[in-house]
């Protein structure tokens, strides 16, 4: 709206920002349109019947904007309203977003079958989120089947690049949605998994996993973690340019490239994680920094704690070889 | 019983009204302890309606006097407030309202 803003966003802490500076900031400046956005007050129709807040925008932040000549399909979650959760509207504008990508993609190459890889859409979420919102569990489930599903059939046409740095990390279904991007993109504060600390804690015990050990959250969860396992593909700063100098440049390689960064969607994916899993079978890790130990690094406990661009220097990466059975 | 979102509605008007300085605004997320609010302007005779959705009962009297002070200090006229919150001190309620405000005047997005 007024000349300044976005740049001031720029540098802004991604960990900080609000879904929707995200949402704008990511875009190039001045392109985000916000769709479906608080105007439209399309609420939660469950929240009101249990007596629970609603917001405008069911927690999420969808619209569309411009990376160069690029169009970004961007779906951006609130974790400060509940949890970032996935209730029925909250689900449905995330679905359709991508929907959206997929049929303006269709439609742009049918038009023009020519068009460049660097005109076509692209999909983009800022995951900030634990899943399926409880009080609307179905709503909220079924919307996590028709993401993995459009997910799914943007294979091949539509990139889609996760993000993960916000508060309360990437948690429950969405965990398994996120993994199933072609390209994840986190700093050292993003977390992501499928049980949440808490959840572990409360159904194993405080000896299996203790939700209150920050440092444990971190180095089982974190950006950190996830880039060493390979899990997450980039680790960037904690600034919202940071994040968008990543997507400019993953965005900026050829679709086949961006598929090749996927952790499943082949056969050979999938034996490649099932060779993850072997190895981690044998391994029988107390603790992931047993695991970073293997990958090659002398002094694991140092890891965790080192500045983040010594960490980015010194980090060796888990290898898995694929040649093995 | 279940529990339903307590609605509220008021509508007051400035002791020294000024102009509405945007169409549209929208500040806030619905946090714990948070509110959100929308604001637009609206040819209301100078007069400012306002709806509280919460799941708080029995302060609506602390509503009312917080948003009357709101609108009298600020002089707020023809416009449409809408807030939803989720358990807010009447303190937040009052920053929240003042800072919506200021992203006009200081270029919000």
């Amino acid at each position: 709206m007024i000349a300044g803003r976005w740049e001031q966003l720029q540098s802004k802490s991604f960990l900080e920002s609000n879904a929707r500076e995200r949402a704008i900031g990511l875009a190039d400046s001045g392109t985000f349109t916000e769709l479906a956005g608080p105007r439209h007050r399309i609420s939660s129709p469950h929240l009101p019947l249990m007596g629970e807040a609603v917001e405008f925008d069911d927690g999420i932040v969808t619209g569309v904007g411009l990376m160069g000549n690029k169009p970004l399909f961007i779906a951006s979650q609130e974790g400060r309203f509940i949890g970032g959760s996935v209730g029925e509207v909250h689900g449905a504008k995330l679905v359709n977003i991508v929907r959206m990508a997929r049929n303006s993609h269709d439609r742009m190459l049918a038009a023009n079958p020519a068009l460049p890889e660097e005109k076509r859409p692209a999909v983009v979420i800022s995951f900030e989120t634990g899943g399926v919102r409880l009080h609307e569990a179905n709503a909220g489930l079924l919307a996590h089947a028709e993401l993995m599903d459009q997910f799914q059939d943007c294979q091949g046409k539509v990139p889609i690049i996760a993000l993960i740095g916000s508060k309360v990390g990437c948690f429950g279904g969405m965990g398994f949605a996120a993994a199933a991007a072609d390209t994840i993109i986190m700093s050292q504060f993003g977390r992501l998994g499928l049980t949440g600390p808490e959840v572990i804690e409360e159904e194993m015990g405080k000896d299996e996993f203790d939700a209150s050990d920050r440092a444990l959250v971190y180095r089982t969860t974190g950006g950190r973690h996830k880039y060493i396992m390979g899990d997450c593909n980039l680790l960037v700063a904690d600034s919202i340019a940071a994040f968008r100098d990543a997507l400019r440049g993953v965005l900026a390689k050829p679709h086949a490239e961006i598929s090749a960064m996927r952790r499943i969607g082949s056969l050979e994916k999938v034996l490649h994680q099932l060779r993850l899993v072997a190895l981690c079978v044998k391994l029988a890790p107390r603790d992931s920094r047993d695991v970073w130990k293997y990958a090659g690094n002398g002094s694991p406990d140092e890891l965790a704690d080192m500045d983040f661009d010594t960490f980015l220097k010194t980090a060796e990466r888990l290898v898995i070889d694929d040649r093995e059975g | 019983m279940a529990k339903q979102l307590h609605e509220l509605n008021l509508e007051f008007k400035a002791e020294n009204p000024a102009k509405f300085p945007s169409d549209f605004l929208h500040y806030g997320v619905v946090g714990s302890g948070d509110m959100e609010a929308i604001m637009e302007k609206k040819e209301l005779g100078g007069a400012v309606t306002v709806k509280v959705v919460t799941p708080v009962t029995g302060y609506d009297e602390v509503w009312r006097r917080v948003l009357e002070r709101f609108v009298n200090d600020t002089g707020i006229a023809d416009a449409s407030i809408e807030i939803n919150d989720n358990n807010s001190t009447p303190v937040v309620v009052s920053l929240r309202l003042r800072q919506a405000l200021a992203e006009i005047a200081g270029g919000g997005a």
